[in-house]
């Protein structure tokens, strides 16, 4: 036998777990054969190892030890009050909430989404009803991608989102999911979301759990982002969890001419993370804000990656992720910026920040620029630190005991990145996910 | 009252001494200064008062009202009262002014015995000493320090002393960066703290801060030692003659 096309039992896990379920997955037949398109590709591909570039840093060949089975259709009882635990920080945030429980949809713990400006429906429903828009079944990310592979074989709901022309929502739209009960499960998400023309709005994802639910879980998730012309968005995801869950993410982000996109990225308490951002400039003079908190401590392992690419003159992007790592955890960032030689006159900055409270924690950072045009100001930078003596006894002179100092200085340290979002009730929830995730410890 | 007996000190780590063994008394109610060049230890005497622990005091004592402060933690000396104004103030970014100065003064008032406050309570305070001080306390609202000018800085460590209410203060090159404005309006702040209840102690190298601050007595610290003591005069005195005379030949 060849050891080359040798699978692991995750990905025979994988691709046996797809063959049991692909006929009760959602879609009629042209979604059925995306789904097994994506499923052979899978089956190509194999898990991402370290011998592939990009996942040098994530081995997930080596570190998905199994494939959980798939939840389809869950069904456990869950309360509004339930959402509300599983919430935290971001209960009383005022918003339209679309809630998923173990990766299905929950229209009766959900707002009734009957806005103006705002359509919406459950991936579950438009998969059914044929509206093959792009991004139902394709995705516009890298071809190659085995996390993107999965997710178009496995999605089994999601929420498909269209903000109309020059809508400016007043309350965030909030998409929950919560991981609830005993039994461990993969949950396959996927997210399609159009921002009409001039359109205002501020989206958030959440991912949650409800206490005592099983340490065991994996998701998959990812969202399209189309920004319209002039539109304004902000984007946030917030993964809280704890035990040993994986969280397989991607971000693919069009942006258009005049607009801006600022997407926020908060990772605490996840074993294993891999976060993925494509985004790509459709237009000129475009904004595009991309940034992120990770918060790892015993043998967490959050990598953030990446691909900015201008496609078109005159846009600019800005990049600041910034992490605490403590215990044995890993930090990964790899941030690619490609600039285009039509894209003339860019702007890109980048900077990726680790502290490190641990002398066994480790952060590899990988900035990579690729410019093929002349006239360009791009920049990155990176540091790994570790809390500032002189602070910290600044902050003792005037009476805050130490263990308050390191928590304060540490907080303020992600805060840096957290007060990109906009949104002050959002920043704020953050914010305390962060202070609970500092002072758990 | 503050009492320094044959204090000598040196950075951890490094063998050559800095402070020399210092005596000076400063009475409840005074305000000394200690005038000194480059050198001559006065920032290292200030942090020593504080508590940092990149010095190591190889012998003598220091004692507030009677008690050796030494072994105390800095954040157990801010309760106890001393409070340093900093030459340089650190910039923190990501922490509000109001966050940091009511973490601060919660922190002193639990370990005082008494109650915290509460957030409408500690803001009442916050404006009440602002317009005492004539500082504009919006400063507060952003990060601690992050992008003030050099008079802000020092205008937002005299409202943190005011918040605090020290009966120690160590002011250490308070005037240094400062232009005749802002030296006016943080000297008046200072002047507005001095109480019979209160000792402070001013380090500066130049006697224009002490114009502002009218000292009760001056000390030329020089090579690690008080080389001379007297009145507010010895000031002008040293301001014609520098400080040659005291220092090593």
């Amino acid at each position: 036998m060849n050891l080359a096309v040798m699978k692991t039992k995750a990905e025979q896990g994988l691709l046996e777990a797809f063959q049991s379920v692909a006929d009760t997955l959602p879609g009629g037949a042209d979604v059925q054969k995306a789904r097994r398109e994506a499923a052979d590709r899978f089956e190509n591909l194999g898990l991402p190892h370290r011998r592939i570039e990009e996942w040098k840093y994530t081995d997930l060949r080596q570190v998905l030890k199994e494939a959980l089975p798939p939840s389809i259709g869950d069904s456990t009882e869950l309360t509004i009050a339930d959402v509300i635990v599983a919430l935290g920080s971001l209960a009383s945030l005022d918003a339209h909430k679309i809630v998923f429980v173990n990766g299905a949809y929950r229209p009766k713990l959900s707002t009734p989404m009957d806005l103006e400006g705002l359509e919406f429906s459950p991936l579950s429903s438009a998969l059914v009803n044929g509206e093959s828009k792009t991004g139902l079944t394709r995705t516009s990310g890298p071809k190659d991608d085995a996390t993107l592979a999965l997710n178009t074989a496995f999605m089994s709901d999601g929420a498909v989102v269209r903000i109309h022309d020059g809508a400016e929502l007043a309350k965030p739209v909030l998409i929950v999911h919560v991981r609830a009960g005993k039994e461990a499960f993969s949950a396959t998400v996927r997210h399609v979301i159009d921002v009409g023309a001039g359109a205002k709005v501020t989206i958030v994802e959440a991912f949650v759990s409800l206490p005592g639910v099983t340490d065991e879980g994996q998701i998959n998730t990812a969202s399209e982002i189309v920004v319209g012309d002039k539109a304004y968005v902000t984007h946030v995801k917030c993964a809280v969890d704890k035990g040993a869950v994986t969280h397989l993410s991607n971000w693919m982000v069009r942006v258009g001419k005049e607009a801006e996109y600022r997407g926020f990225q908060q990772t605490q308490g996840i074993a294993l993370a891999r976060n993925q951002i494509f985004a790509t400039f459709d237009g000129e003079d475009a904004k595009l804000n991309l940034s992120g908190a990770f918060l790892g401590r015993g043998g967490d392992h959050i990598d953030t990656t990446l691909v900015v690419d201008h496609v078109v003159p005159g846009c600019e992007s800005r990049e600041l992720f910034k992490g605490i790592l403590d215990g044995h955890a890993r930090g990964i960032f790899q941030g690619k910026i490609v600039v285009q030689q039509a894209a003339q006159k860019t702007d890109g900055k980048q900077m990726a920040q680790a502290m490190m409270l641990s002398p066994d924690a480790e952060f590899d950072s990988k900035p990579e620029l690729e410019i093929f045009a002349d006239d360009v100001a791009c920049g990155h930078g990176s540091t790994v630190a570790e809390i500032d003596e002189e602070m910290l006894f600044y902050c003792r002179s005037r009476g805050i005991p130490e263990e308050k100092a390191r928590v304060l200085l540490t907080e303020s340290f992600i805060a840096e990145a957290i007060e990109t979002v906009e949104d002050e009730p959002v920043a704020e929830a953050l914010k305390m996910f962060a202070r609970g995730w500092l002072q758990a410890d | 009252m503050l009492e320094i007996k044959n204090l000598h000190a040196k950075i951890i780590e490094e063998d050559k001494p800095i402070l020399k063994g210092i005596n000076l008394t400063v009475p409840t109610g005074e305000v000394h200064a200690i005038m000194g060049p480059n050198g001559s230890g006065k920032s290292t005497l200030a942090y020593i008062l504080a508590g940092r622990d990149d010095y190591e005091v190889t012998e003598g004592d220091i004692l507030w009202n009677g008690k050796s402060i030494l072994d105390m933690s800095p954040d157990e000396r801010a309760a106890e009262g001393v409070f340093l104004a900093f030459q340089y103030p650190m910039e923190i970014p990501g922490v509000a002014g109001l966050t940091f100065l009511r973490t601060a003064l919660n922190s002193v008032r639990t370990k005082r015995g008494q109650p915290e406050l509460t957030t409408p309570e500690f803001m009442k305070l916050v404006r009440e000493k602002g317009a005492e001080l004539n500082i504009d306390v919006e400063m507060l609202k952003r990060p601690v320090n992050v992008g003030f000018s050099g008079g802000e800085k020092k205008r937002s460590e005299i409202l943190q002393m005011a918040l605090l209410e020290p009966t120690l203060c160590v002011l250490d090159e308070t005037d240094s960066g400062l232009d005749i404005d802002a030296l006016r309006v943080v000297s008046d702040g200072v002047n507005a703290l001095r109480s019979p209840e209160r000792s402070m102690l001013v380090i500066t190298h130049y006697q224009r801060l002490l114009n502002h601050i009218v000292p009760d007595k001056v000390h030329v610290l020089s090579d690690g030692k008080i080389q001379r003591s007297g009145g507010k005069e010895l000031a002008l005195e040293l301001e014609k003659s520098g400080y040659a005379e005291y220092q090593a030949a």
